[in-house]
């Protein structure tokens, strides 16, 4: 289904609701401003689903392999289905996929402690930067991309305990946070019937006006708009998306049954629906003890579901409008600790791989190179900011822009300097 | 450029040894540095004359009227009694008042009610278990490590300290130094929680001394004065504690203890660790005697009087609980770099609470006697802009997941919280988490680690929940609200004082009643207006 279908379906679905009268009657306020924002939805946009691999995963044991130094490790490279390419032999599934991806072997981060460098590859500044709390990029996405109007949230974080929000783009653009992909979104239904929730909803817009309008706290502005995003989510048709069950067991299991497959497979009913940014969350990946049982275990895990993944996109014609990246806090050490009976790898931000495919990305090839011990960048390192600014890129958002953020000051989406990968896209 | 960030460092050494005196494990003596001036010192907080606490209250009002001069902007006025005993209850005992509790503080006219209430709330067990929820989050990390620490005897054991009112200086001892079974002493759940010599310097160092200190583990810190080696002399006096951990059929409780030697292999250290002399940050090593214990040693120059990270890094946090926002933001990121919003208050607020003993009950008495905290949160004309936290008139702020959920318990009725018996039943099973439906709620309500109270990021599940589920919406708390026989107006005003602590206006008067008028079956119309209450804005945020 191609995305101008997807936008068309709801926009009618839409229309079809105000005819009914929903709009006019019970929730004329927040539903006007919601029609007449549709109206101006744009077609033919991309989306992105960042598989995010929270902990920081091991590049020298996922897909800069080095066989011949110094902390080898004890995993072998295989070939894939793109020449040259090769990745670790616990990715058997994906390495069919690798013509599709392209394989970036020269992110260089400098943020080595996995709060400050989540909070950095999410929104491209730095924690505590000039006192303001940046927007991640699934939220920039939202506001930039997102059709307006859309009746669930346009950024929806999967499986993750604490997500990268919108920052000084307000609660419009916060992430909807599913924690288990296997249960949804849960009480979607009201307790009473349809006429009765909208008349206590309309009768709760009213009663708030005077507090709104005495007190007109950023906090009380916020508890509204949520409100209303969760009200208009119950009416959409779209929150169908967020049942999984509704896909054969068959499909199931080709994500490999694991909690992360089914946010994958939650993903991109998501996606297919016209959500622009969903991210997945898998951790387990900061494996400073027993790393490779547990890096062995983990890409098994994201063999099945990104192959499936990857699948499902093609087939349904979307993985060209589609960006899936795969990435995590840093890298880890090129060489193994001595510590424990079961050693393992520490942070290491300095040079690290991450994976992106779909989305106009040109597939099969490989980004950048490590030195023989995977522990510098040899050949075009890619920053934070550098990796921000081809994200947007991909996305089709001009990184370059100024947001007015509330304190009046014009901040950047990708502060000045960033590089982006042009050799991504074809 | 570097002349400048050399002669910022100079004083703020100067600074710092300059508040300090001479005596074993006591901060040091000032020392001019050759060659440099010491820069105007301030007074120690050890010399602040103690003032009572009406004198306190006005010191809190004398320097927020001098920056709203300053800034010219006005003040509101002084909030309604609705306004300020809904306040009170949330702040002090983490919920709304009863309808009870509310009648009977509006009806009265004594002239000096606020301040009794005060008193009251401060004596009320629930105190304690308020400060125990905001404590037992910050020192019990919700990361997946900790998935079967047991919360109960932390919580238990802070809420006796605080209800009979132990110094914070006496609390944060006992936490640094606990020792034995948690069963025992709940305060050997900090180490527990924090259970490798990294994670406690972070810890200890955010919490009781406003400092990020966890840069410095892998780097000298760009901007603060402590590099990695105040970083890994803090850390050598962890480096002696162990935990244990119930093994196999041992249904015991995990125990702390300090060993006699230093294991280093045990102590399972980053690749950054260094191996330097123990040293109080930012100050001199420490003389440690290698036979006993260390961290007694930094408990006891953690918490003298005249450490003035100590006492500004509680004042400072107690002030957030309050204002929603600490006189520096983020409250754990204090360095030169990150100026107060109001310097000499912060130094005020740090002097008299050091004077006091570290007395928690006084500085929290002095700030809700304050004008400023007696504000309405409603702007005025000239006061809209809240971009200075110049405190013109009181923020307005998202409640804690505790306060909610014990918020809508007062609404609905007690049954929610689980019984002593089932409590009993529940410690028995090994590992388990005591999950009654309040640590379910807390754990589905939890924000994101330092999202700020001014700021309501409550998602969009957890609004659903409040919405939807029936377990928010039991229809039995509105008939134990109710009554039999109410006649509806009487009933909808009960509703407004049961929720939003006041009686409804006129105009909502009006509106609820024509509402009533057309929902015909009126126990209908007013479940249809508990639960509009009970989503607003004006029941969800502390105004």
């Amino acid at each position: 289904m191609s995305q101008d279908l997807i936008n068309g379906l709801y926009r009618r679905d839409f229309l079809r609701m105000s005819a009914l009268g929903v709009g006019a009657t019970s929730l004329s306020g927040w539903m006007s401003v919601l029609a007449a924002n549709a109206a101006k939805s744009s077609t033919n946009q991309k989306s992105c689903i960042l598989l995010w691999m929270d902990g920081g995963p091991s590049h020298k044991d996922t897909f800069d392999l080095k066989p011949e130094s110094e902390g080898a490790g004890e995993f072998k490279p295989i070939s894939t289905s793109a020449p040259g390419v090769q990745i670790s032999e616990h990715f058997p599934k994906l390495a069919k996929w690798m013509h599709k991806a392209a394989v970036l072997r020269s992110m260089s981060t400098g943020e080595g402690a996995h709060g400050r460098a989540k909070y950095f590859l999410h929104t491209g500044y730095k924690e505590g930067q000039g006192g303001l709390t940046y927007p991640s990029l699934g939220a920039i996405a939202s506001m930039e991309k997102g059709v307006p109007g859309f009746p669930i949230p346009n950024f929806i974080t999967i499986g993750g305990n604490r997500s990268y929000g919108s920052g000084y783009l307000g609660s419009a653009h916060q992430p909807l946070v599913v924690a288990d992909a296997a249960r949804g979104v849960e009480n979607l239904k009201p307790l009473v019937g349809e006429n009765k929730f909208d008349g206590r909803v309309s009768l709760l817009q009213e009663m708030e006006k005077a507090f709104h309008k005495d007190y007109g706290s950023e906090a009380g502005a916020a508890h509204q708009t949520t409100y209303q995003r969760a009200v208009t989510m119950m009416k959409s048709s779209q929150a169908k998306a967020f049942d999984i069950s509704q896909e054969s067991a068959a499909v199931r299991s080709a994500y490999g049954s694991t909690k992360f497959g089914d946010g994958c497979l939650l993903a991109r009913r998501l996606v297919e629906t016209g959500v622009r940014f969903v991210e997945v969350v898998l951790g387990g990946w900061d494996t400073h003890q027993d790393n490779f049982e547990r890096v062995k275990n983990l890409s098994t895990q994201v063999d099945s579901a990104m192959s499936a993944l990857l699948k499902d996109l093609q087939e349904r014609g979307l993985l060209d409008s589609t960006m899936v990246i795969w990435m995590g806090d840093f890298g880890r050490t090129p060489k193994i600790n001595q510590r424990g009976p079961k050693p393992g790898r520490d942070h290491f931000p300095r040079a690290w791989s991450s994976v992106m495919a779909g989305g106009g990305i040109k597939g099969g090839q490989v980004i950048g190179k490590t030195d023989k011990n995977g522990a510098s960048v040899e050949d075009r390192p890619v920053s934070t900011i550098d990796f921000m600014a081809t994200a947007c890129t991909g996305l089709g958002i001009d990184f370059t822009r100024s947001i007015q953020t509330p304190i009046g000051r014009p901040i950047r989406l990708v502060e000045k300097g960033a590089n982006p990968l042009k050799e991504l896209f074809s | 450029m570097l002349t400048l960030r050399l002669v910022f460092a100079g004083m703020f050494l100067a600074y710092l040894s300059g508040t300090m005196e001479a005596a074993d494990n006591k901060p040091e003596a000032p020392k001019a540095k050759a060659g440099k001036k010491v820069a105007a010192t301030p007074k120690s907080f050890a010399s602040s004359n103690l003032l009572a606490c009406k004198e306190f209250s006005n010191l809190i009002d004398l320097e927020i009227n001098k920056k709203l001069a300053a800034e010219k902007s006005p003040a509101s006025p002084k909030s309604s009694d609705a306004e300020f005993m809904r306040r009170v209850y949330l702040d002090l005992i983490g919920r709304i008042p009863s309808v009870e509790e509310a009648e009977s503080f509006l009806a009265s006219s004594a002239s000096d009610k606020r301040a009794k209430l005060i008193e009251e709330l401060l004596a009320d067990p629930e105190f304690g278990k308020h400060l125990a929820d905001i404590w037992q989050a910050l020192l019990l990390p919700r990361i997946s490590d900790n998935r079967r620490v047991q919360a109960e005897p932390l919580v238990t054991w802070l809420e006796n300290q605080f209800n009979t009112n132990v110094s914070w200086d006496k609390i944060t001892r006992e936490l640094l130094t606990a020792t034995g079974a948690q069963d025992e002493n709940g305060a050997v759940t900090y180490f527990v929680a924090n259970a490798t010599v990294d994670k406690m310097t972070d810890s200890a160092s955010r919490l009781f001394l406003g400092v990020q200190l966890q840069c410095a583990q892998c780097h000298d810190h760009p901007f603060v004065e402590w590099k990695q080696k105040d970083y890994w002399g803090m850390a050598a006096f962890f480096m002696k504690v162990q935990t244990r951990a119930p093994k196999g059929k041992d249904t015991g409780a995990p125990t702390v203890a300090e060993t006699k030697v230093v294991n280093l292999k045990k102590n399972n250290l980053p690749e950054a660790a260094q191996n330097v002399p123990a040293k109080f940050p930012g100050d001199r090593e420490a003389k440690l005697n290698e036979a006993a214990p260390y961290r007694p040693s930094f408990a006891d120059w953690l918490v003298a009087k005249n450490n003035p990270y100590f006492s500004r890094a509680m004042v400072n946090r107690v002030w957030q609980q309050f204002f929603g926002q600490g006189m520096v933001d983020p409250v754990d990121d204090m360095h030169e770099g990150n100026a107060p919003t109001h310097p000499e208050l912060l130094e005020g607020l740090a002097g008299q609470f050091a004077a006091s003993g570290f007395d928690i009950k006084h500085l929290i008495r002095a700030i809700c006697n304050s004008e400023t905290y007696q504000r309405s949160s409603k702007p005025t004309e000239g006061n809209k802009d809240t971009s200075l936290p110049l405190l013109a008139h009181m923020p307005v702020r998202n409640l804690s997941p505790e306060q909610l959920f014990d918020s809508i318990s007062t609404l609905v009725g007690k049954g929610n919280r689980p019984s002593k018996a089932e409590m009993k039943k529940q410690k028995q099973v090994k590992g388990a988490l005591l999950r009654g439906p309040r640590a379910q709620f807390v754990a589905f309500f939890q924000p994101a680690e330092g999202v700020s109270q001014l700021s309501y990021e409550t998602g969009i599940p957890q609004v659903l929940r409040l919405m939807n589920s029936p377990q928010m919406n039991q229809t039995q708390a509105f008939t134990r609200l109710m009554g039999k026989d109410m006649p509806p107006a009487a009933a909808m005003e009960k509703l407004f004082l049961a929720t939003l602590s006041r009686k409804p206006t006129p105009e909502e008067t009006e509106k609820m009643n024509a509402f009533l008028a057309k929902a015909g079956d009126s126990r209908t119309g007013l479940s249809d207006i508990l639960w509009v209450l009970m989503n607003s804005s004006e029941f969800t945020l502390n105004h």
